[in-house]
């Protein structure tokens, strides 16, 4: 399962995210949407609005920092 | 109420709020001795421990750093209250409290405690705007974090609504991505002068005076706005964004439930010596209280004040 993170630098929420990915030994792809136009064209049409982050996890969109759907999202990953 | 002691926790000083000025009071607290328990949650875009400076690109007005970011010093005064084993920090939102025989009782969402004194330090949240298009276009172009949301917008045309030194660091850091800025105030635009002189020297932003705005329009995302006035003979700008930093509505609510008086903004009322309330063994300070000027560095020693004139309430007391 692939997980990606669309964050921006300067975003507290993006680094509370990948922290708590890291903690969990999660390994994922973080795609700085400041730098990639398309990525951010990307985030927006799966994510169907602008803020940060959104977390793709194989299909499942999470906007925001949401620990119970990252957990979720990592667990159904284990199975 | 003994089945609630037995159950709750006790502390010494219970500090709702985790931003730099609960952080700060609680480190202080911990240095006097008190068990101290420090409650966090987000109100919005800031981290529940941190609080709003960590929405903030650049602090230049702590003492002791010339620049830094408002996510590593925030990272700072966590780490230092960290330091004592007298202190905890947890991520939970109180939903109630109650005084019983001059003990505070203070419910969460996962837990209860009990505490000889209470410290809100609540902060505020933003203020949101309020016009035709603000809710169906948030996070799709209206937006209340520049620091977060900003980097989305290069080489895009922007709006920044309000006049305050906020508003102005905003349009300054958004400054670094977008093609073009509007600072729009409906009174003055009013930032500390140092901020006023780098707007006024950004050719990428114009600023703009009385005015307000009356509708936000677009399609899948925003497109334009219209004001209450013309700017070269038109009332719709085109703008593809709309930061908003138009002032904060404080978190009183808790207190106020326990007696707390606040004045007609919801500011808990304090005495400025020892941010003290009404209510004995309750104290305010930071962002919530009806101090006028308010910063970092004044929450922290408004929160340092508190945590000793508790101590000296609870030795007192004793």
């Amino acid at each position: 399962m692939t997980i990606k993170v669309y964050s921006t630098p300067t975003c507290p929420w993006c680094t509370r995210t990948k922290e708590f990915l890291k903690k969990n030994h999660v390994q994922f792809e973080d795609i700085d949407v400041s730098r990639d136009v398309s990525a951010a064209r990307e985030m927006v049409a799966k994510s169907g609005q602008m803020g940060v982050p959104v977390i793709d996890a194989n299909g499942k969109i999470i906007i925001g920092f949401n620990e119970a759907e990252l957990k979720e999202a990592i667990n159904s990953r284990k199975k | 109420m003994k089945k609630e002691i037995a159950k709750s926790s006790a502390y010494d000083f219970l500090v709702m709020g985790a931003g730099g000025t609960g952080l700060a009071a609680a480190m202080y607290a911990a240095r006097l001795g008190l068990k101290t328990l420090v409650l966090g949650k987000s109100n919005g875009s800031e981290l529940p421990v941190g609080g709003v400076i960590t929405t903030t690109d650049s602090v230049e007005n702590y003492p002791g750093f010339a620049k830094i970011s408002g996510f590593e010093l925030a990272k700072k005064i966590e780490e230092h209250a960290r330091e004592y084993p007298l202190v905890t920090i947890k991520e939970e939102e109180a939903v109630k409290v109650e005084k019983k025989a001059g003990i505070f009782f203070v419910k969460t969402s996962k837990s209860k405690y009990k505490t000889k004194t209470i410290l809100f330090a609540t902060g505020t949240k933003w203020r949101k705007l309020d016009i035709p298009g603000s809710k169906e276009f948030e996070n799709k172009g209206v937006h209340y974090c520049a620091l977060c949301d900003g980097p989305l917008f290069r080489n895009k045309t922007i709006a920044v609504v309000g006049g305050s030194d906020s508003a102005v660091k905003d349009a300054l850091l958004l400054s670094k991505y977008a093609k073009k800025i509007y600072i729009l105030a409906r009174g003055r635009i009013h930032p500390e002068p140092i901020n006023l002189e780098r707007a006024k020297h950004d050719k990428k932003i114009e600023m703009m005076e009385d005015v307000n705005i009356k509708e936000i329009r677009g399609k899948e995302s925003v497109t334009s706005i219209i004001i209450d006035r013309t700017r070269k003979g038109k009332n719709e700008i085109n703008v593809e964004g709309v930061f908003v930093a138009i002032g904060h509505i404080p978190m009183s609510e808790l207190a106020k439930s326990l007696g707390v008086k606040t004045d007609e903004k919801g500011e808990i009322i304090i005495n400025h010596e020892t941010s003290e309330t009404n209510v004995r063994g309750v104290l305010a300070a930071g962002d919530v209280t009806n101090k006028e000027f308010k910063q970092l560095i004044t929450g922290v020693a408004d929160g340092c004040t508190a945590a000793y004139y508790a101590h000296e309430f609870i030795m007192k007391d004793n």
